[in-house]
């Protein structure tokens, strides 16, 4: 699973949030990519992506959450998409 | 102090656009004449300068609300007034990239009508409207 977190520098909202949704998807799914991207750094990638507003996260290449999700959502998610990627699809 | 006719033209803007200002609680006057006009002071022209910066730079009256208040609350830093002008941004980008590929849709059409006089309703153009894909090839 991929993750993409899209913050802007110094945002205090961003900064605070971020090891928590980190350690969520971890717990969530080990094999999670994390990648943080500062989305003027990556300015065409974010509008590829529909982000409006930040804080936001893709997963997989699509945006998930145009406001930043607690860890229980996130992780949620994550676990809703690996139980569909599974082929018996328990 | 200002009456409305002197600061809007201080300003650049029309009067009805600061009485649509004070309406949206954007801008308010100190206090009233005695012939009853109202009287705005200097700071209420570098409020209104800043209204205009903003809206300048594609900030909605809403957001530009926000933004005065960012400014007068304690709490508030540069990286929060920095976030909202990254979302602006991004939101603009959206919009250019958006009508860009309106742009590139009209090229199509343009191309695919030949100007050869005929009637309207064989215009290729507005057969490619009638389309139920929206005219846009598979």
């Amino acid at each position: 699973m991929n993750v993409e977190l899209f913050y802007t520098e110094g945002c205090s909202r961003c900064a605070a949030a971020r090891e928590g949704l980190k350690a969520a998807a971890l717990e969530a799914v080990p094999d999670t990519t994390w990648r943080e991207i500062d989305a003027i750094k990556e300015l065409d990638y974010a509008v590829e992506l529909g982000v409006l507003t930040l804080p936001a996260v893709a997963i997989n290449g699509a945006l998930v959450f145009s406001s930043l999700p607690t860890p229980a959502q996130l992780a949620r998610e994550l676990q809703q998409r690996l139980d569909l990627e599974r082929p018996d699809g328990d | 102090m200002l009456t409305i006719g002197k600061i809007a033209a201080d300003v650049g803007i029309s009067t009805n656009a600061l009485r649509f200002y004070e309406r949206e609680g954007l801008i308010h006057p100190v206090s009233k004449s005695d012939s009853g006009y109202r009287l705005y002071d200097d700071a209420a022209a570098v409020r209104l300068h800043f209204i205009r910066h903003a809206q300048h730079c594609g900030f909605t009256l809403l957001e530009i609300r926000e933004l005065l208040a960012l400014r007068e609350q304690d709490s508030a830093c540069c990286s929060d007034v920095r976030r909202l002008v990254v979302e602006k941004k991004l939101q603009l980008e959206a919009k250019i990239k958006a009508m860009k590929a309106m742009s590139k849709a009209l090229d199509i059409l343009i191309a695919d009508c030949p100007d050869a006089g005929w009637p309207a309703n064989e215009c290729p153009i507005l057969g490619a409207f009638d389309q139920v894909n929206g005219g846009q090839k598979p």
